[in-house]
């Protein structure tokens, strides 16, 4: 493997990240509206294959934001309690909107990378053509 | 001279292989090992490929897998055409 191609991987690993990350986003704007559900945080990961392999990133372990639940009036719904509340989601949209933009910011980084490598390496083999 | 059939067996078994990259010493080896990395890349990418479109795998890696082949064949192919080249241009020597 040359670094050319550890480039490429790289660029891939931090790819396949970004849009895990943007699936969790998903998943939580999908679930605004489900009684009791908590946001799901994602963490990176550096990931190391090999003792002098470069360090590519991985989604780390999905973890359940811990904020208070959105206490909603509603008397007449089935999971109310005696004063009326119920629990909602802790999912808020603006920042689910923000941290989709991040991803998708974030991916299209790593695709520039993945073709500015990809352009050097053709370049280099270009080299022997003339 | 007697013949031994099975030493003769041998020796043609040996001989057919003689055209497979194999290990080595030398630029011989360094020449099979590239051959055997670019054959490795070809089937890493094919593999992925399938998996892809069969089992639904991870698309990014189908493109990696894809874009390591593609430079690797534009690697091969230029320098198999070098080599052509300098084949071709002995050939049109004076003699």
């Amino acid at each position: 493997m040359n670094s050319l191609s550890d480039a490429l991987a790289v660029a891939t690993s931090g790819m396949d990240a970004q849009s895990a990350r943007l699936r969790h986003v998903a998943e939580n704007i999908a679930n605004t509206d489900t009684p009791g559900y908590r946001r799901k945080l994602i963490t990176f990961e550096t990931e190391m294959l090999r003792r002098d392999a470069p360090a590519a990133v991985a989604p780390g372990p999905v973890r359940l934001d811990q904020t208070a639940l959105e206490e909603i009036y509603a008397p007449g719904h089935p999971l109310a309690d005696d004063t009326g509340h119920y629990d909602g989601s802790n999912v808020n949209l603006l920042v689910e909107i923000a941290d989709a933009r991040e991803a998708s910011r974030s991916y299209e980084a790593n695709l520039k990378m993945f073709e500015q490598v990809r352009q050097m390496s053709t370049a280099l083999t270009d080299l022997l053509r003339r | 001279m007697q013949l031994n059939p099975s030493l003769a067996a041998e020796r043609y078994a040996a001989t057919r292989i003689a055209t497979a990259p194999q290990p080595g010493a030398g630029a011989e080896a360094r020449l099979g090992q590239a051959a055997d990395s670019f054959a490795q890349t070809l089937r890493t990418s094919e593999e992925t490929a399938m998996a892809a479109m069969t089992s639904g795998a991870d698309p990014h890696a189908l493109v990696l897998a894809l874009t390591q082949t593609e430079l690797a064949v534009e690697t091969a192919v230029s320098v198999r055409n070098k080599v052509v080249e300098a084949y071709q241009e002995i050939l049109r020597m004076p003699v």
